[in-house]
């Protein structure tokens, strides 16, 4: 079997981009499902707030799609990019950016889901505190996001890094543990960082006065659980500037 | 592409320490992001007691943060260490 080189590049990107998009399709669905689960307990509690927690649901839930929009992103830049003119190595770069953009899309996609389950809880609950348990979830499942966006981050720097004509294997296996590093390294903080988040806007519910504590206990909390996200960070952007 | 065996040791152990650091960061990450959770339901229903609860919270985390950093050490020895 014998392949040119840009038949090499186009199998690999389209690889990439089903890769991207396959895995990043996971996350966002659990999540979204999450949130609208508990809507929908919330809601055979108490039907009259259906609009507040219908809002509730869909600012959430939109906020979770966003890992699997990066997702999309990535998937249509690996099927439409042009690869003429890039050398042979960029095969992995390709496959490496598909892993690092989907599998940390997992994360993000069910840890965003849990805010927005905790706030239709407290909202039924607690109605008078809409605003607060609105914008806490907001915070939080902002904060769960920002594995996805690392991992976007390395795999646009896989698709546009300038790379070596030389293929070595070395140069492979950096490019793909890359992607790996990032991808599985953004699952964990992007699942804690929503259970924290999620737990915190339910005890808002619970106590509304203790707005200020409640915030500063999550954001200390998402900050330790980032860290590892953070690592990965570091080991992916080692292995891709050291090619 | 010629694959000499160095090479093919070095390219091994890059990939490697994606994998560690990879894997390794899903546990703590999901069980720091609990220890918060779970102290935010309880600073919810004993607010008196958040000074201790945060304490414990991060008492907890760091024992959990452990594992992640074994895996970078782990990803580092493999990246820059290991020949």
């Amino acid at each position: 079997m014998s392949w040119e080189k840009v038949e090499l590049l186009r199998a690999a990107s389209y690889l990439g981009a089903g890769i991207s998009i396959g895995f990043g399709a996971i996350g966002a669905g659990i999540g979204e499902g999450i949130a609208a689960g508990e809507a929908n307990h919330a809601l055979s509690y108490r039907p009259r707030f259906s609009s507040e927690i219908l809002t509730t649901m869909l600012v959430g839930q939109a906020i979770a799609e966003s890992a699997s929009i990066f997702a999309l992103v990535i998937a249509m830049l690996l099927l439409f990019g042009s690869v003429e003119s890039k050398p042979l190595v960029t095969v992995w770069a390709y496959i490496g950016a598909g892993l690092s953009m989907g599998i940390s899309a997992i994360g993000s996609g069910i840890g965003t889901g849990m805010p927005v389950a905790g706030a239709c809880k407290g909202i039924v609950r607690q109605p008078s505190a809409q605003s607060q348990i609105t914008s806490l979830m907001l915070v939080g499942s902002g904060v769960a996001q920002s594995t996805s966006v690392y991992g976007f981050l390395i795999a646009l720097l896989l698709l546009f890094k300038p790379l070596p004509d030389v293929t070595t294997f070395a140069s492979a296996g950096a490019l793909l543990g890359a992607g790996f590093a990032m991808g599985f390294g953004g699952i964990g903080p992007g699942i804690g960082e929503g259970i924290a988040a999620g737990y915190a806007v339910e005890g808002l519910a619970r106590n509304p006065e203790l707005t200020t504590v409640m915030t500063r206990t999550m954001l200390v909390g998402q900050a330790v659980a980032e860290s590892t996200g953070i690592y990965s960070l570091v080991v992916s952007l080692l292995l891709i500037l050291n090619v | 592409m010629d694959i000499t065996g160095a090479d093919f040791i070095r390219g091994m152990a890059l990939l490697g320490a994606g994998l560690a650091m990879g894997l390794g960061a899903i546990g703590p990450g999901v069980g720091e992001g609990f220890a918060a959770g779970k102290a935010c339901e309880a600073i919810g229903r004993k607010p008196e007691e958040a000074g201790l609860l945060t304490r414990t919270m991060l008492v907890g985390q760091a024992v959990s943060e452990s594992t992640g950093i074994y895996s970078l050490v782990v990803a580092l020895l493999l990246m820059f260490v290991v020949k």
